[in-house]
């Protein structure tokens, strides 16, 4: 592996001595290479993973969208009215919208399509966004023959009604499992998708490329260049030469590569950066023997020099986290004090804690090549203060399903977020009601964090509910229940004639609309 | 030979139900849950359990492994857990891919490789065979993937001749075929080599100089088709483990083959992708050896399969 990070290296400072002879291409097309893998499925019930949940957003749409900024917009529902007990939306729906076959989308098409992901036999991974809906989950287990929530008024209002009160529901509908299909998709739907999105798929290549052409009747107004490819390229070595190549137009840069890319003056003009709502922890599972003891969670997060590590490993490309809620959500406390590097400290909070002579633990990590690196390091940290630390790599789906079993001690991973907002970091990571297969890896189970979390998904102020958002996130904080590393910036590069990329905050935040290209004079 | 045919078709029928069981097996031991890869980071408990029923997983392991040598049988491979899409369709559309990609690198090898043993032969110690022992180093000591990139660095970043990756036409076949023959060249170069020495130094190749042939066609008649039966061994081995096997070389040049459509399916724990996959690579292995012992006769009349 470290032979590969040098090579690419190689091929890197190649490629700035050789670059410069291409200008703009000859193609009206414009190349994305962010997919490292085929997307699943393009049926929107399917879509739990990046490059299928981007083509969805492509192809269809819900009632909301995020922009770039993650911002949610009314799209296919022009406006909605809400409850005072916050519990009944009443969506109201454009009326000239159609599906690329012609068909038109109206309030049954939209509670259709949400019935179909719902269905136990469409066995949907992310149906689960549809839960807060009243019935939805009774109807997905099977326990109920339609959903009680769902209610057509006419053509163009739809009434939905929530198990509960719920702040973000119109944030979840922006989520490609709420994307609206037509009511009776061909059985080889994920293969041929018919939609009403800006984006018409042309032709799927598994593994090599997705094409999609302009729907010039899409209802928002037509992207403004004619094809978008989308390639499946595995290895970012081979992308980056893509790029280089002129071939591709957007570039995701690998995290340990992006300070290559800053230091070179004749690219820094090409270099955009966005927060990305990812969040890189090591989940310490609450209830393995020391780990039980916040005292020793806290050591080991006084353990590590987290800035150091940020700086050498990660290119300086992460903000320090000091809880769970990303700088560009509502929520996050800049005041907030991170753990500081106090090596002394953690010694005496594991004496503290009856163990002056240490403690031994597992730390798990996937095959990610800048993972295990900080996993090397935040090993020899923990070992210096008698936290001896024995590093497990297995694969990231080994890793996964120990983790959710509690069978690991601490694991280094990342999670994204499905939507904008810190609802989605603080509710799956840390909620007693997700312990393992809903994501609290850690096993973390405090009450009072769990009253403030379920209060705060309750809340419609927006003010008060940032509050709540706040009170939860300094309790996780003062609890420990993972060492907090840090949120990822994401390095893209933009090819000097693609005018109007924004890169996205959320991964299907960016549907092209605006993006254009200047073309070489030839 | 017909009878020959028949007996290694009847004896791979034991070969492959092994590779059946083993395949089955591993996975079942294998940690990571087919489930929760097929519903994603944010499945639900609940529905992780439902679908575990719905899917037979919860089954005994021989009820499970019946019902699938049964569908197998009827030549069924089922549908992949994650896309939903029938394996047999998957593998239709990538194994040609793989299939081209390997056959123009043992084209390359063949070629290259024969041609550099042949010359070396011929003079060895010149000049041609210690360029040839050079490459042959470079060539078996390189990995794969150091020759892949600086392929794509040479000949697409730099000098734009070709592009660096995809599919398609022959200019997207060039670098990756020679990244994956590269080690072939190699090998059959020596090989070829070593073993035109001591054909040309046999008594016929001396008795077909003293008829008066040409150096020409007593080197590729006489002594090269007597050399060809270890060459021959190497190409058909090689070219087996391509067809199986060129998963880096798809990976770096993002060749839609049955390569990376393996690696993906072991990354997502998609059962019925990994063993139709596996079932079918091993059909493809057992054919390969086939024609190579086939393939034997051919070159050397001496061996005689009746």
């Amino acid at each position: 592996m470290e032979a590969k990070r040098t090579l690419r290296l190689v091929v890197l400072t190649f490629a700035i001595t050789a670059c410069g002879s291409s200008g703009p291409p000859s193609r009206h097309e414009l190349i994305d290479s962010r997919d490292n893998y085929d997307p699943r499925s393009l049926d929107p019930a399917l879509s739990t993973d990046v490059p299928t949940g981007r083509a969805v957003a492509y192809l269809f749409d819900g009632l909301t969208r995020f922009d770039p900024r993650a911002k949610v917009e009314p799209s296919l529902a022009t406006r909605w009215d809400v409850s005072p007990d916050g519990r009944v939306y009443t969506f109201h729906l454009r009326q000239d919208v159609h599906f690329t076959d012609g068909e038109p989308i109206t309030a049954h098409t939209v509670a259709k399509s949400w019935t179909r992901a719902l269905d136990p036999a469409t066995k949907s991974g992310a149906a689960s966004f549809l839960f807060p809906v009243a019935g939805a989950k009774d109807f997905n287990g099977g326990k109920a023959s339609s959903i009680s929530g769902l209610a057509v008024r006419d053509d163009s209002t739809l009434v939905v009604t929530l198990a509960e009160p719920l702040a973000i529901f119109t944030k979840m509908l922006a989520m490609p499992v709420a994307a609206i299909v037509p009511e009776h998709p061909a059985p080889d739907f994920g293969e041929h998708p018919i939609g009403s999105g800006p984006w018409k798929l042309v032709e799927w290549k598994h593994d090599d490329y997705l094409l999609f052409a302009r729907n010039p009747q899409y209802f928002a107004g037509p992207p403004k260049t004619d094809t978008l490819r989308a390639r499946i390229i595995a290895e970012p070595s081979t992308a980056v030469a893509e790029y280089e190549s002129g071939n591709v137009d957007v570039l995701e840069i690998p995290a340990d590569e992006a300070s290559e890319w800053e230091e070179d003056e004749s690219r820094k003009p090409m270099l955009m950066s966005t927060p990305a709502l990812e969040l890189v922890y090591i989940g310490i599972n609450t209830t393995r023997g020391p780990l039980a003891d916040v005292r020793v969670r806290q050591a080991i997060n006084d353990a590590i020099d987290i800035d150091r590590v940020i700086e050498r490993l990660v290119s300086g490309r992460g903000t320090r986290a000091a809880g769970v809620i990303p700088p560009a959500l509502a929520g996050y406390d800049s005041t907030r004090k991170a753990y500081p590097y106090d090596p002394a400290k953690a010694k005496q909070l594991l004496a503290a804690a009856g163990y002056p002579k240490g403690i031994d633990i597992e730390l798990w990590v996937s095959m990610t090549p800048i993972y295990q690196h900080i996993a090397e390091t935040v090993q020899a940290y923990l070992n210096a203060v008698g936290i001896r630390t024995k590093i497990v790599q297995r694969d990231a789906a080994t890793a996964r399903a120990a983790s959710r079993k509690g069978q690991t001690d601490m694991i280094l991973k990342d999670w994204y977020a499905d939507y904008p907002d810190a609802e989605d970091f603080l509710y799956p990571l840390l909620h007693s009601a997700n312990r393992g297969a809903g994501g609290n890896i850690s096993f973390f189970a405090n009450p009072t964090f769990d009253s403030v979390v379920t209060a705060s998904r309750h809340e419609l102020d927006e003010t008060k509910r940032d509050a709540l958002y706040r009170t939860a996130d300094s309790i996780a904080f003062a609890q420990a229940p993972m060492v907090f590393l840090y949120f990822y910036n994401e390095l893209y590069a933009v090819q000097p004639w693609v005018k109007g990329f924004v890169p996205p905050v959320i991964f299907n935040g960016q549907r092209w609309l605006d993006v254009t290209m200047q073309h070489s004079a030839k | 030979m017909s009878w020959f045919i028949l007996r290694r078709v009847l004896l791979a029928i034991p070969t492959l139900f092994g590779v059946l069981v083993v395949a089955f097996l591993l996975l079942y031991v294998a940690p990571g849950d087919p489930v929760e890869a097929m519903l994603g980071e944010r499945a639900d408990s609940a529905t992780i359990v439902r679908l575990r029923e719905q899917m037979h997983l919860n089954d005994p392991l021989p009820v499970r492994f019946g019902h699938y040598v049964a569908s197998v049988a009827t030549g069924d491979l089922g549908r992949s857990y994650i896309t939903n899409r029938p394996i047999t369709e998957d593998i239709k559309e990538r194994f040609p891919k793989t299939l081209q990609l390997a056959g123009a690198a043992m084209l390359l090898a063949i070629v290259i490789g024969i041609s550099l043993g042949v010359l070396s032969a011929r003079r060895p110690g010149g000049l041609v065979d210690r360029f040839a022992l050079g490459l042959a180093y470079l060539g078996i000591s390189f990995p794969v993937y150091w020759v892949g990139l600086l392929l794509i660095l040479l000949f697409a970043v730099t000098v734009h001749w070709l592009p660096p990756s995809g599919y398609g036409s022959l200019k997207f076949l060039a670098l990756p075929a020679l990244t994956l023959g590269m080690r072939s060249i190699a090998f059959l170069a020596r090989m070829t080599r070593s073993s035109m020495l001591e054909a040309m130094s046999a008594d016929f190749v001396r008795t077909a100089r003293a008829k008066g042939l040409s150096e020409w066609v007593v080197t590729l008649k006489h002594a090269l088709r007597n050399a060809l039966i270890p060459v021959i061994t190497v190409i058909g081995l090689d070219f087996g483990a391509y067809l199986t096997g060129s998963i880096l070389t798809e990976t770096i040049f993002s060749w839609p083959g049955l390569g990376r459509y393996v690696v993906n399916a072991i990354s997502r724990r998609d059962l019925p992708a990994i063993q139709g996959a596996v079932l079918f690579l091993s059909t493809v292995f057992v054919v390969v050896n086939l024609i190579t012992d086939l393939a034997y006769a051919k070159a050397d009349p001496r061996v005689s399969y009746e």
